[in-house]
């Protein structure tokens, strides 16, 4: 079994190793078949791996030893029980698609050879963040899948920096230093956590950190709990630090899919789900989670409801799904919350390459008020977003549709109604704002013509590699009974209470109609042409929500401004004109008062007389005044 | 080999005193081989050492004056092991990145002659041998930043002189207090750090030589206040100048807190974390903002080296072995980093002959190697996992951790800092589009360079996938030592606060 491990773990650093090799040169096709079948290679082995975990049980292997000293014993182990293993087969698997539709997709990029090898490396990465069986070695991959992220996010780096109002990610070089920065300020907290749990652990081991959480003080957990979960909140873009994610869309397309859709934002989701024998011991700190989740669901979709760029509207739709994520880790149903993250994944993903196909058809416009009509060009792609937008709505019988559900019916089941009803209401408003995209965009007047866009289809390869992505989209929803059966064999079981099961039908009935009701919205809206009031548009809470709520300038005027001048003080009037002038005044007093002595030794031997008589004189008086003391 | 040590401190001495009748055109060839030989001989120096003994191994003794106990006592331990191979390691590199100097051959030999006085103050055992190597060292790099360096070259490198000069004679005074107090409780004089160890001093006395030997260590280090004289020097000295200085250098302050200040004066050492934490956080802190507020970007590294400096001091005075372990591995990876970080900063000048952020822009399109390697410097700079930086960074904090939380968070900003100006560094001359027309010709790196830099990349990666051959031997030292401290240490207060790890303890 360690072999099939480590095929699944290395493979995709190879192939990142081979491409590397190629990184400066002119595009060659190898790099992406290459990186390609490395990918499915370790996706084979991952689901070897998943059979082996159902049939037999979780397995472990170390590879060697990492950091000692002290007490520290930090090694590279891997285990792979039911979380990872489910976690290993999403992640290969969307990444495996998404590097066969990057061959289509960066066919004309001169940074071809390079973008696979920054892709695998990000697999790779996020494989050791899923597999560490320690913390340490999680937060291997937390920091990897951060530094890929940024190389991706910034790939086009050339592009020069433009003013918020022509582009609100400023440029791709300035939106990747804000996603390694706000991370970094999360991981402060994780690294924290880590201590935390060292100095009073002995082990950052999970095993041994879980079996000792019976020992730990409440406080202490409740410490450990919080600082981990801020870690988790930089990843997954949780309220404060979540603007980097929509900034993030400067990345090229399938970077989007893979890294700040399907996988390495769930991270932070996966982190709480593995920390759940923490979690289940300090529910407080879980409804704190909840909360934090419930806001940034309804919070997110508030600002997709306006947005006209095609990619940020997805992306907040990604913010609101991993606020649905957390609400249910935090409530304590981590199968849920892991479901929906899989689930997310599968047709979050295709979502993404479809507006990736739609962006390629419209020379990489993002304003979905400048298309319209593209079914009729595009018919596969229309197929593949609507099935993804169904599922994202939540419609029976899509896989969003099953997990979301049993979200909603946990918030009900806890009594916790105003989760339920915060996320029932984003329901429908994720069913609103996904339909006003495909409606926009497919369906309606087709207003590129205006703009002189002549659309056409993907290749036909690229179509056929999302089609796995679209299935699951489909059919994922249905092994709901299965997934939690196995799951559970490792996270705690979640039990519905007598009376939720018999409201589940009127849940099921209430959800789906607000669901279907965001779609009807959108339909009498936009199905036929793009309909804009000017005077809702210049409204305060329209351009509230266009603006992100104003938290990016916020964060520019309150954070970043004044950093930087107050680095100018320190430098400039501190470190210059007090610390440094300092040491050179003491030096200029020494020599000046030298300088100043110096005229004592003028040759005149009367004036050295008249010295020596000061000098003496003042010998004596203290030889008076010390006799005196005495 | 029993003398290996003295081999290591006079074989660059005197092949640099033979370097006088060589010929102009083979001084390179010539350095390069004695400095590749003396790497070769701190590598030989290393798989010779018992990375099992905790104590001082090749140890050399030969009494010089006998009337004061001064001696020519050397030997290393894993504190020190090193610190010497990465000297040899970082002399090698910078002679091979060297480019087209004026007079090759003084600064060939300059540099043969400073690697004998830094080798000599790692391994020396004695305090007076100790202290002649260390004010030595301060001649060969006035001479480099004096007559290589920049505009204001005789500013920068007489303040760089007279300030450590300065710190480092309350430091002799410290010491000649110390061999005194020995001569007065033993009977005979003794400038030994063995003995000296020995010495159990009265906790008063501890806390006045506690600071006349932090005075001397903070100015070189150099910790806030004193850093001033650190940017001036880095901004005039030659590229090699300020690889050698930010890379073995400043590590001889914070060695020195390890040698002497912790198992000398072990209950002043614990009686003043509150003050040297205060002014290692605001080192971290304060001077990572002043790099960001950099303009030249030889200077954001300049600065960003005395923000890590302070995370070192940090782990230093954690009092317990994964803090000290620590601070010795970021010592190692922080001189091979900020080397690499001034080569490649020297790269850029010699082809433009500007430091200047605002010149730059682009240079990822232009110079794909360069920005390679220089990329993997700057992650390995502000401490990523599996880059040789994260190993000490996150080992250090953690030690100090449990002396106490609040301040480990204060200093742990240092990974948002830093990233911070590293990142804006990076982003001010690597992307955004090529804008000025004389960036648009740039050549990549040549063979020379890659060759200084390419092992320097390996490393970087190497020990931060595998940092355990170098960790072992250091952890074991420290280990000791703190067992040692902990021993010593007269205060209760200083008994608990000084954590010797649970496996020394199951050990006995």
């Amino acid at each position: 079994m360690e072999t099939l491990i480590y095929t699944a773990l290395f493979a995709p650093l190879v192939g990142s190793l081979f491409a590397a090799m190629f990184g400066m040169s002119p595009k060659t096709l190898l790099t992406g078949v290459v990186t390609s079948l490395l990918l499915f290679v370790s996706f084979v082995a991952s689901v070897l791996l998943l059979q082996h975990v159902m049939a037999v049980g979780p397995v472990h292997a170390t590879l060697m030893d990492w950091i000692v000293a002290g007490d520290m014993r930090i090694p590279f182990g891997f285990s792979v029980d039911e979380v990872t293993a489910v976690m290993m087969v999403v992640v290969t698997l969307v990444s495996t698609v998404v590097h066969i539709y990057s061959n289509g997709y960066m066919e004309h990029d001169k940074g071809f050879n390079r973008f696979f090898s920054y892709l695998s490396a990000f697999v790779f990465s996020m494989l050791v963040l899923v597999m560490s069986d320690n913390f340490l070695g999680l937060f291997i991959g937390w920091e990897g899948v951060g530094v890929c992220s940024w190389l991706l996010i910034g790939f086009w780096y050339h592009r020069k920096d433009e003013s918020r109002d022509v582009n609100p990610s400023i440029s791709p070089a300035w939106a990747a230093n804000e996603a390694f920065i706000m991370n970094r300020i999360a991981d402060l907290g994780m690294l924290i956590g880590i201590f935390l749990i060292y100095w009073n652990v002995g082990s950052l081991q999970y095993d041994q950190v879980f079996a000792s959480v019976g020992q730990m003080s409440h406080g202490l957990l409740v410490a450990i709990g919080i600082f981990l979960f801020i870690g988790a909140m930089g990843k997954s873009a949780q309220f404060p630090l979540h603007t980097w994610l929509a900034d993030a869309m400067e990345g090229p397309t399938p970077v989007s899919a893979l890294i700040h859709a399907a996988t390495m934002v769930t991270a932070g989701v996966y982190l709480v789900i593995r920390a759940h024998p923490l979690y289940s011991a300090i529910p407080e700190v879980g409804y704190f989670i909840a909360v934090v989740g419930t806001f940034v669901a309804i919070f997110a979709a508030s600002m997709a409801l306006v947005n006209r760029d095609l990619k940020r509207i997805i992306a907040y739709s990604t913010l609101s799904q991993l606020g649905y994520m957390f609400a249910a880790a935090g409530l304590g149903a981590y199968w849920v919350a892991l479901f929906h993250l899989a689930a997310h994944a599968f047709f979050k993903a295709l979502l993404f390459l479809g507006a990736g196909n739609v962006m390629h058809a419209m020379h990489d416009e993002l304003d979905i008020f400048k298309m319209g009509g593209l079914k009729k060009v595009m018919g596969w792609t229309y197929a593949y977003m609507g099935i993804a937008s169904l599922a994202l709505a939540g419609i029976w019988p899509l896989a969003g549709f099953y997990s979301k559900d049993t979200i909603l019916e946990v918030a009900f089941n806890e009594h916790t109604y105003g989760i339920w009803f915060v996320l029932w209401l984003t329901a429908g408003l994720t069913a609103f704002y996904s339909f006003r995209l495909v409606f926009l965009t497919f369906w309606s007047d087709e207003r590129y013509k205006e703009y002189g866009f002549h659309p056409h289809e993907v290749q036909k390869y690229v179509l056929w590699a999302m089609a796995p992505l679209a299935i699951l989209a489909v059919i994922f929803g249905w092994w709901k009974e299965e997934f939690m059966a196995f799951v559970t064999r490792l996270l705690p079981a979640y039990e519905m209470n007598e009376h939720t099961h018999h409201m589940l039908g009127v849940l099921i009935v209430v959800t789906l109609a607000i669901a279907i009701g965001g779609i009807v919205v959108a339909y009498l809206m936009y199905h036929k042409r793009l309909r804009r009031n000017p005077k809702i548009e210049a409204s305060l809470p329209y351009r509230i929500l266009s603006n992100q709520y104003y938290i990016p300038v916020f964060y520019d005027k309150a954070f970043a401004k004044p950093y930087a001048e107050l680095s100018d003080i320190a430098w400039k009037e501190i470190d210059m004109q007090v610390v440094d002038a300092t040491v050179d005044g003491i030096a200029k007093i020494v020599e000046e008062s030298g300088d100043e002595s110096r005229k004592m030794q003028n040759g005149n031997l009367s004036d050295y007389l008249k010295w020596m008589a000061a000098g003496a004189l003042i010998l004596a008086v203290l030889a008076l005044v010390a006799a005196l003391k005495s | 080999m029993e003398n290996i040590l003295s081999v290591l401190i006079f074989f660059p001495l005197v092949a640099a005193l033979l370097g006088f009748v060589v010929r102009k055109e083979s001084i390179r060839v010539y350095g390069l081989t004695v400095a590749a030989i003396e790497f070769l001989l701190t590598l030989w120096l290393w798989f010779a050492f018992d990375p099992n003994n905790a104590g001082f191994q090749f140890i050399e003794y030969i009494p010089l004056v006998s009337d004061f106990g001064i001696n020519y006592y050397l030997g290393v331990d894993g504190i020190s092991l090193f610190l010497v191979v990465m000297t040899g390691l970082i002399t090698l590199i910078g002679i091979i990145g060297l480019g087209d100097v004026k007079r090759l051959k003084n600064m060939i030999l300059s540099l043969l002659v400073l690697e004998t006085a830094m080798v000599g103050v790692f391994v020396s055992l004695d305090a007076i041998v100790f202290y002649l190597f260390w004010e030595f060292s301060l001649v060969p790099m006035l001479y480099i930043i004096g007559y290589w360096g920049g505009e204001r070259r005789l500013y920068a490198a007489i303040k760089f002189f007279l300030y450590t000069f300065t710190g480092s004679l309350i430091m002799l005074v410290g010491m000649l207090y110390v061999a005194y107090i020995y001569q007065s409780v033993a009977g005979v004089w003794s400038f030994s750090i063995t003995d000296w160890y020995a010495l159990v001093l009265p906790i008063s006395v501890q806390k006045w030589l506690f600071w006349a030997f932090f005075i001397g260590f903070a100015i070189k280090v150099p910790m806030f206040p004193f850093h001033t004289w650190l940017p001036y020097a880095h901004g005039q000295a030659p590229t090699i100048g300020s690889v050698i200085l930010a890379a073995v250098l400043l590590k001889m302050g914070t060695y020195g807190f390890v040698r002497f200040s912790l198992p000398m004066f072990p209950d002043a050492s614990v009686a003043y974390i509150l003050p040297v934490a205060v002014l290692a956080i605001i080192m971290i802190i304060y001077t990572a903002m002043v790099a960001y507020a950099q303009e030249d970007m030889k200077q954001v590294i300049a600065y960003s080296s005395i923000s890590h400096m302070g995370v070192i001091i940090l782990g230093t005075f954690a009092m317990n072995a994964e803090g000290i372990t620590g601070s010795i591995f970021l010592m190692l990876s922080h001189g091979i980093v900020s080397g690499a970080l001034f080569l490649l900063v020297g790269v850029i000048y010699d082809r433009r002959h500007t430091k200047l952020m605002s010149e730059f822009g682009g240079l990822a399109a232009v110079m794909p190697k360069y920005a390679v390697i220089f990329g993997i410097m700057l992650m390995a700079s502000v401490g990523l996992p599996l880059t040789i930086g994260f190993v000490g960074e996150y080992l250090s904090l953690a030690g100090f951790f449990r002396i106490s939380p609040i301040m480990t968070l204060l200093g742990g900003t240092s990974i948002i800092l830093g990233a911070i100006y590293m990142l804006s560094l990076y982003k001010k001359s690597f992307f955004g589009p090529v804008t000025k027309e004389e960036n648009k010709k740039l050549t990549d790196l040549n063979g020379r360079e890659l060759a200084a830099l390419v092992p320097l990349v390996a490393i970087v990666i190497w020990l931060g996938v595998y940092p355990k051959p170098v960790l072992v031997p250091i952890d074991n030292s420290v280990k000791a030592l703190v067992t040692f401290m902990e021993e010593k240490a007269q205060t209760p207060e200083a008994k608990a606060i000084i954590h010797v790890s649970t496996s020394t303890k199951e050990a006995k």
